[in-house]
């Protein structure tokens, strides 16, 4: 931290100034900390410590059995409950960074007899992360600007929305953790580039190797600091900390990296990391070239280095050509374009454009994530640029290339949100250190501390802020503070609104509410995966669509045939092809399958509007995408009119194919709604069109309390054929 | 077999119109009589030509309605006089012409398939017999039996891309048709033009390299950056949204009614409203370093009230796009 070099009147009144200091500084810290923690327990105190989602059950599954058979088990782990019959191999296709921090936590605790449940620690992990982010942030925004932006900052990214999204208790994500990561290992790279000490150097390639084994952004970080060592470079500011801090940084994280079995061999092949390993050779020549001008006379260097300018440039064309030629690198393709313009991949490669987290970002979601950070950004960048030094040019760099993803792809606002937080804090710092001071003109001597504290110049500056107390008077100096304080307070609202309403739902539970205004809860999908568990055979087969796969694989204990990895495309769309197929058809396909029960989502009773037979079109046309669905074509599922509906104008393949029949099954003698008639679909709003079939090949065994989750049996062959 | 096949075609083609040739003076006189080898090869010659054939009322009724046939026609009708103002048949037909060139250029193309097209004014007296009212329209006519329901192509529903019309021919026709689009150089002109001209810009500035260091020029460009991206126009750029639209009352709307969406009208006035925001502040810390205190003091007037009331804007634009937001502040 700073060194104060303020000079006080007395040295007794010194120290009591520096502890008192220290005191707010740490009291502001963990306060920070602790409403980090406590403003994403919504979901807890609403529901229960549940884990969110989909993606997090399976990381919750591999956690458990990380916890349960150890590391080397793990890392062999071939999982056979999912993608029956295929399996899949899971130590080398994740990143184990997530899971290995909640087992080394789980013991830890239990070595200190706190007997937590693993499920607990899942479920906390992400607050606790980011309560770390917290003091982190602090750091690395006091070691680039001043202490007192780091507490602005740290208080800022405490509850700043955009992070909360993805760190809500019981959102056992990787990117929970990663940014941690990140930001540490940016805090030890400027800590390295400021000493140019191997330690810190060294350190800073460890945290990167924690963020490698966490996240797949960590791309992000090892562009961007060969970008920082490049921007250097061009301003002149190359120096021998930097050649130490990038050469250690480079080499120790790259041979760290390559450690996690996910990654393998992709630092040193693929083109995302070549900017690196360019930068360093880059970093190479440029101090050899230093280091023989102090040796040699002018005009020999001059020499020296027309020649081996040429000669280097030659060559390189000379690798450039072969290789283009010989077809090893091709430049000019698709994914090159996509470099240069984004909308590319959107419009050409449409896999990219179908998930809704790959999507641009609106201004209005900016302002939703982001609130008065979206103006102090610039605001804070504009002071940076005031004041050019090694690491302002880093968190410059940050900023600009940050803000450019978050403005392709919504939900890269997660790396956006920490740098907004320190430029946004940097400048309500740089503010407030000016006015505050003119609030109260007796103590304009000693308020100065907090953000001057780190400037060597200090008494140059006292003279011209004793101008300034002519300049403006302390009126304005009142409104200002009373304004940002205004401000902060409006920011603290807007992100703990936004919190409780959009990001703290668990949508494994789910919640509604009643004409009177009290609060029901669905927990149809626990109690499905309860059942499941409890009565079917432990080898059990279950046929799902696969946004269910790795619910049920963590909650019910059973195989699935496929999940939320959708590595193996035909066979998911086999198991389309089962949903969209008549009943005789799907049996086939199930028979061949090897399916012992079929679960699907319903919501036509509650009105859950995001079940199967809205996601059906999806199985449809997947189904239809391969070879053996040929068959199933999606111009049949509409009506003639080409809608796609449910009720007696629907396609009669809709109303007969397999998924229709599973949700609608005995749907057709029940009422739902007053006034309308027997069958009536809460979500469709229509009236279904086939009301009373029978199951042939197929035996219902579970319908939840809500009806959200069906379960059905497949039947076992005929004895002999009647 | 393919290559023994098109021979075998080619052959029986040759003896056909070689056997023809007689009756063909007779039968050119006496309209609409003239055989299928014939109707074949009159289509292949123009195809040659053109992938496209472009067909009248009558040519239409001989080739297409006249039942010897043993080809299917893909036909799209539309109307490209500019006088028709159909704003979608110009991308409709550039599409269609893809496909039309990706499979006269391709390995399936035989005499099996033609695509042919009718404007309007050249043949309105098909619109009116088959009873079209609306362009652009795709028909298919298989070699055998009537046109079903299906046999129009749904624009409404897969839209009016070269890939989306190849699918649908496969399946009217079984015919897969892999879409080649001449690739576009444009962007890759432009990005050599752009680097050409930094670098002449460069080379001729080359004694005076200072302006690159100059940090308020960065500042300046990075901070446009900065306010373009946090007003939404990546979004703009990957979505394209109309400019303003009609609002429910009539008026035009400059704001899009829920998050979901923007117009880039109201991305210009976020983006205005952030920068003046942020010029506050800016004239917020500068009032200190003016030497003249009045001035200091004006400056300072002047960006708190630039701070409050743009930010209240802010605020109130944004309570207008998100429903149920509870906060605002000097404005509803």
């Amino acid at each position: 931290m700073s060194t104060v070099q303020q000079k006080a009147p007395s040295s007794s009144y010194k120290i009591n100034w520096e502890k008192q200091e220290s005191l707010a500084k740490l009291g502001i810290l963990v306060l920070a900390a602790i409403l980090s923690f406590s403003t994403r327990l919504f979901s807890v105190l609403r529901f229960e410590s549940v884990i969110h989602e989909f993606d997090p059950y399976f990381n919750y599954r591999t956690t458990k059995f990380l916890t349960d058979k150890g590391f080397y088990n793990f890392h062999n782990w071939f999982d056979e409950m999912a993608w029956y019959p295929l399996g899949r191999i899971i130590g080398g296709t994740i990143y184990p960074g997530l899971m290995v921090t909640s087992a080394t936590l789980y013991r830890v605790l239990w070595f200190m007899n706190i007997t937590i449940d693993i499920r607990n620690i899942c479920v906390f992990l992400a607050p606790l992360f980011s309560s770390f982010t917290v003091i982190v942030t602090y750091l690395l925004t006091s070691e680039i600007y001043s202490t007192g932006a780091g507490l602005v900052s740290a208080a800022m990214i405490a509850i700043v929305p955009g992070y909360i999204s993805r760190s809500v208790a019981g959102s056992y994500d990787n990117e929970g953790i990663a940014i941690f990561a990140m930001l540490l290992t940016y805090y030890m790279w400027i800590k390295a580039v400021k000493t140019g000490a191997i330690l810190w150097s060294t350190l800073a390639s460890l945290a990167y190797f924690y963020m490698v084994s966490s996240w797949g952004g960590y791309v992000f970080l090892i562009n961007l600091i060969p970008l920082h060592v490049l921007a250097l470079m061009f301003t002149g500011r190359f120096s021998h900390r930097l050649y130490v801090a990038y050469s250690t940084v480079y080499c120790v994280g790259t041979i760290l990296s390559m450690q996690i079995s996910f990654v393998g061999f992709q630092p040193v092949q693929s083109s995302e990391h070549m900017l690196a390993f360019g930068v360093f050779g880059l970093c190479q020549l440029f101090s050899f070239v230093e280091y023989l001008k102090s040796k040699l006379t002018k005009e020999q260097f001059e020499v020296l280095l027309k020649s081996i300018t040429i000669a280097i440039v030659s060559i390189f064309l000379g690798f450039a050509a072969v290789l283009t030629l010989s077809g090893k690198v091709s430049p000019w393709t698709g994914r090159f374009y996509s470099l240069l313009d984004p909308s590319y991949a959107k419009n050409h490669i449409p896999i990219i454009a179908s998930v809704s987290e790959h999507q641009p970002t609106s201004w209005s979601s900016f302002y939703f994530d982001l609130q008065i950070l979206v103006f102090l950004f610039p605001a804070g960048l504009y002071f940076c640029f005031d004041k050019l030094t090694d690491a302002n040019i880093f968190i410059i760099l940050y900023g600009i290339t940050s803000i450019y993803f978050a403005g392709v792809m919504v939900r890269l606002m997660l790396v956006l949100a920490p740098v907004m937080c320190i430029l946004s804090g940097i400048a309500v710092s740089h503010l407030l250190t000016k006015y505050i001071r003119n609030v109260d003109t007796s103590a304009t001597s000693f308020t100065s501390t907090e953000g001057k504290a780190a400037r060597p110049d200090v008494s140059k500056k006292y003279k011209k802020y004793d101008q300034q107390n002519k300049g403006v008077k302390s009126e304005i100096a009142i409104g200002f503070v009373v304004m940002i304080t205004f401000m902060l307070i409006t920011y603290t609202f807007h992100c703990t609104w936004v919190t409780s309403e959009a990001y703290s739902s668990p949508s494994i539970v789910l919640s509604a509410r009643s004409h009177d205004g009290s609060r029901i809860i669905f927990d149809d999908f626990r109690e499905a995966y309860y059942w499941l568990q409890m009565n079917t055979p432990e080898d059990a087969r279950i046929m799902s669509w696969w946004d269910y796969g790795y619910q049920i694989t963590a909650m019910a204990n059973r195989t699935v045939l496929v999940d939320n990895n959708t590595w193996n495309n035909t066979h998911i769309s086999r198991v389309g092809q089962a949903m969209a197929s008549s009943e005789e058809k799907a049996y086939e396909i199930m028979r061949e399958l090897d399916v012992d029960y079929v679960l699907v989502i319903f919501g036509g009773l509650t009105g859950y509007s995001s079940d199967d037979i809205n996601k059906f079109l999806w199985m449809v046309r997947i189904g239809g995408s391969t070879d053996r669905g040929q068959h199933i074509k999606e111009q049949d599922y509409y009506s003639s009119n080409g809608d796609f509906r449910i009720d007696k104008e629907g396609s009669q393949t809709l109303l007969n194919c397999l998924m229709y029949k599973l949700c609608y099954y005995r749907f057709g003698h029940v009422y739902t709604e007053a006034g309308k008639p027997t069958g009536y679909d809460r979500v469709r709003g229509a009236e279904i069109g086939n009301k009373d079939f029978e199951l042939e090949t197929l035996q219902e065994v579970y319908t939840t309390e809500h009806w959200l989750v069906r379960i059905y049996k497949v039947k076992d062959l005929e004895n002999r054929g009647v | 077999m393919k290559l023994i096949s098109s021979v075998i075609i080619s052959i029986i083609l040759f003896i056909l119109i070689m056997s023809n040739v007689d009756c063909q003076r007779k039968q050119s006189s006496n309209a609409g009589g003239i055989s299928l080898g014939e109707k074949v090869q009159q289509l292949l010659d123009w195809n040659a030509k053109k992938s496209i054939l472009r067909l009248n009322g009558h040519k239409f009724k001989e080739y297409v309605k006249s039942s010897p046939r043993n080809y299917s026609v893909i036909v799209m009708f539309t109307a490209l006089q500019p006088a028709r103002q159909c704003v979608i048949c110009r991308p409709a037909s550039d599409e269609y012409t893809i496909l039309a060139n990706s499979y006269r250029y391709s390995s399936v193309y035989s005499n099996k398939l033609f695509f042919a097209i009718i404007d309007f004014d050249e043949g309105s007296d098909v619109f009116q017999m088959l009873r079209l009212n609306t362009a652009p329209v795709f028909m298919h006519f298989p070699a055998k039996g009537k046109a079903k329901g299906s046999d129009t192509m749904d624009i409404q529903r897969v839209g009016i891309s070269a890939e989306a019309i190849a699918k649908w021919v496969q399946e009217r026709t079984d015919i897969q048709i892999r879409i080649f689009r001449p690739p576009n150089y444009s962007g890759t002109v432009a990005v050599i033009m752009l680097i050409s001209f930094v670098g002449g810009f460069l080379y001729l500035k080359r004694n005076n390299l200072e302006f690159l260091q100059n940090k308020q020029l960065w500042g300046l460009m990075s901070l446009l950056f900065v306010f373009a991206m946090i007003s939404g126009q990546m979004w703009n750029h990957i979505r394209s949204p109309p400019f303003v639209h009609k609002s429910q009352n009539g008026g035009i709307g400059y704001f899009h009614g829920s998050s979901q969406g923007q117009l880039v009208f109201e991305t210009y006035i976020v983006m205005v409203l952030n920068g003046l925001v942020v010029i506050g502040m800016i004239l917020l810390t500068e009032s200190g370093s003016q030497n003249d205190a009045r001035k200091g003091k004006l400056m300072a007037i002047i960006g708190l009230i630039f701070v409050a009331v743009f930010f209240s804007l802010l605020l109130s634009a944004f309570r207008s796009k998100a429903h149920g937001y509870p906060y605002s502040f000097l404005f509803k």
